[in-house]
């Protein structure tokens, strides 16, 4: 095959792919199906989100689950209010902005691990909060009573459009000068800083735009579900183990790549709605063993994988971006000895 | 008020101080010598509970030795554990992010593997003297809690003597000072690494043992300990052995004294906590003890 043919194919893919899903419920109406690929959909839309300031700015946060529930509770109260979900799931990217900037506008003086073990005590503090705030049901969780028949494709067709949205946001930050400005900042912030680039104004915007995502994400879950759960275990919106599910995705699929996310996406979707419900006294016996397999033989995840089986069946050796240009470059990894 | 009303919280947060530094002393060792976020603390911590349960319940063994015999038992799991996956991370002298998920995995792979074992319930020792006080003037002190701190404290003094008179604490103070310069001088940082992780270990699954004498525990046992411990080191400087001592007490003298402030319901208790070591990250972003050294380089 002629590289050009191959690169036009390479492009055409994600459209055969979003196609494909387009198509799906009319030729098979599986409600599991749809159901898995819904719950699927929005976790990959929190990774991608994740990935704007985790992978291309190098901030590692363990706090969105802060805004995915904040984007449920938002989209919950305002569906209960009676407003239209499509401008609940507008609201929610909002109130999930406006918290990222609570959340960044002191955490980002910080640099090193500090960050990091910032958004820890955020979200703890979140949990605790909502667990107890009275207008929202406190511990006891929040149930919504939406009109109207219930129909799984309009949520499946949903989350599949914003999911399109978000991979998109996700290509044009990546190949825009403020993702240029993004990547700097996670090679060398002073470096970055002393080429013009506001550092800290650039986190703030990068944080922001990866809540917003995250809070609709939590939106589409919240209409979806009905009854959302405040409590730190599995299944809370606000529960640790929710974020670290949403880090979990790009590091799976391949940190600060474009489609690295909705790789991780699709294998935590699977395993999150179908091997816990299959074997769910093991599943954390795998996300952890997964977790391991990768940082130590694989770091740069499941498009690293692909690049390196790629290589092996191509007869030229020249690399052409990906994750492994960056190891030329900078003698490693997107993962592998990255500071925080 | 009296000062009466505030001695019994006082003489409490000083018991629980003890406990706090004995769980916080081993992350402190792990991350001044490899810089590592340990996050599967919280696992080691539960483990030593149910280790010390097993032993409890099967020999009918006493506990506070039971929680002793976990000091060796974990020091060897933990160079285990270094050996096997911990020495293949790449080196750093910054936090990596791989070093974070790789701890992460491990913690939820004992998770999993203690769910297997004793299923998700609750379970917590009871020994005679769980429920007996000893009265001194106005304090009431619960004899459990006593000797917990006593167990604890002694341990973290043993610990202060060995990293002080030791030539392996020498190393891991050279590694904490400058590890080039340590390497340069002929510290086996490999050795040490190896050492200190399962200096790190014991502690963890000591303190874990000890905690089980006074909470009850499930396989989840260690999360609200881990935080805890990261406010903890945190409040104390990340890489200082007295710093942990001071976030400690600190740590425990807020959480007895929040329910204190007038207009907070008791249940937000939790969220002072992780706001103060927001707090304290953004305020004092190298703990009490880098305060302490600005002061003697101004003075």
């Amino acid at each position: 095959m002629k590289p050009s043919l191959l690169r036009y194919g390479k492009l055409a893919l994600p459209f055969l792919v979003l196609m494909a899903f387009l198509i799906l419920p009319r030729v098979r109406d599986d409600q599991d199906l749809i159901r898995i690929l819904f719950a699927t959909f929005v976790w990959t839309i929190a990774g991608i989100a994740w990935n704007i300031i985790g992978g291309f700015t190098g901030q590692v946060s363990f706090g969105f689950a802060v805004f995915y529930g904040l984007g449920a509770y938002t989209a919950a109260l305002l569906i209960n209010a009676g407003r239209n979900p499509y401008f609940a799931f507008l609201g929610a990217a909002g109130i999930a902005m406006l918290a990222s900037f609570l959340v960044g506008l002191p955490t980002f003086r910080l640099r090193g691990p500090y960050f990091a073990i910032a958004t820890i005590g955020v979200t703890e503090a979140v949990r605790v909060i909502m667990s107890n705030v009275s207008f929202t049901g406190g511990a006891s969780g929040y149930r919504i009573t939406e009109y109207g028949p219930f129909r799984q494709n309009e949520h499946y067709y949903q989350a599949l459009v914003i999911l399109a949205l978000a991979v998109a946001i996700s290509a044009l930050v990546a190949y825009s000068r403020f993702g240029l400005a993004l990547r700097a900042i996670k090679q060398d912030q002073d470096a970055a800083a002393h080429l013009g680039v506001n550092p800290y104004a650039f986190k703030l915007w990068a944080h922001a735009i990866a809540a917003a995502l995250t809070g609709v994400a939590g939106a589409l879950h919240a209409r979806y579900n009905i009854y959302l759960d405040p409590s730190g275990g599995p299944g809370g919106v606000f529960a640790f183990q929710t974020g670290i599910s949403i880090l979990l995705i790009p590091v799976i699929g391949g940190i600060g790549t474009v489609w690295g996310p909705v790789l991780g996406g699709a294998v935590v979707g699977v395993v999150e709605e179908w091997f816990t419900v299959k074997f769910p006294s093991i599943h954390l016996l795998l996300y952890g063993a997964l977790l391991i397999v990768i940082v130590l033989l694989e770091p740069d995840g499941l498009v690293g994988l692909l690049h390196r089986l790629a290589k092996l069946f191509r007869r030229r050796r020249e690399d052409t971006g990906g994750p492994r240009a960056d190891k030329v470059l900078w003698g490693r990894s997107r993962l592998e000895g990255r500071e925080l | 008020m009296s000062f009466v009303d505030y001695l019994d919280p006082l003489v409490s947060a000083v018991l629980l101080a003890g406990i706090y530094a004995a769980m916080s002393i081993g992350m402190t060792v792990i991350y001044g010598v490899m810089k590592i976020v340990n996050l599967a603390h919280a696992g080691f911590m539960m483990m030593g509970a149910y280790f010390v349960y097993e032993l409890f319940e099967r020999f009918h063994l006493n506990p506070v030795l039971g929680a002793s015999l976990a000091l060796p038992v974990f020091f060897l799991f933990g160079m285990a554990v270094y050996w096997l996956l911990v020495q293949w991370l790449p080196k750093s002298d910054q936090p990596t992010l791989s070093s974070l998920l790789l701890m992460f995995g491990f913690w939820l792979v004992l998770q999993n593997v203690a769910l297997l074992i004793w299923k998700n319930e609750d379970r917590s020792i009871f020994t005679p003297m769980t429920f007996s006080v000893i009265r001194l003037g106005p304090v009431t002190i619960p004899k459990v809690r006593l000797i917990v701190f006593v167990a604890a404290v002694v341990s973290v003094i043993v610990l202060q003597i060995v990293l002080r008179r030791s030539w392996y604490g020498r190393a891991v103070r050279a590694l904490i000072q400058n590890p080039y310069a340590a390497k340069i001088a002929g510290v086996d940082d490999r050795r040490t690494a190896m050492l200190s992780f399962g200096v790190g270990t014991a502690f963890a699954g000591f303190a874990g043992a000890l905690l089980a004498l006074l909470y009850s525990f499930s396989p989840d046992f260690g999360r609200p300990f881990l935080l805890r411990s990261f406010v903890i080191i945190v409040l104390g400087g990340l890489e200082s052995f007295s710093g942990v001592a001071v976030g400690a007490l600190v740590l425990a003298l807020v959480e007895q004294f929040s329910i204190f402030i007038p207009g907070v319901d008791a249940s937000y208790q939790p969220a002072i906590t992780y706001g103060l070591l927001v707090v304290v990250l953004l305020v004092l972003p190298k703990g009490i003890a880098g305060l302490l050294e600005k002061k003697w380089r101004v003075a």
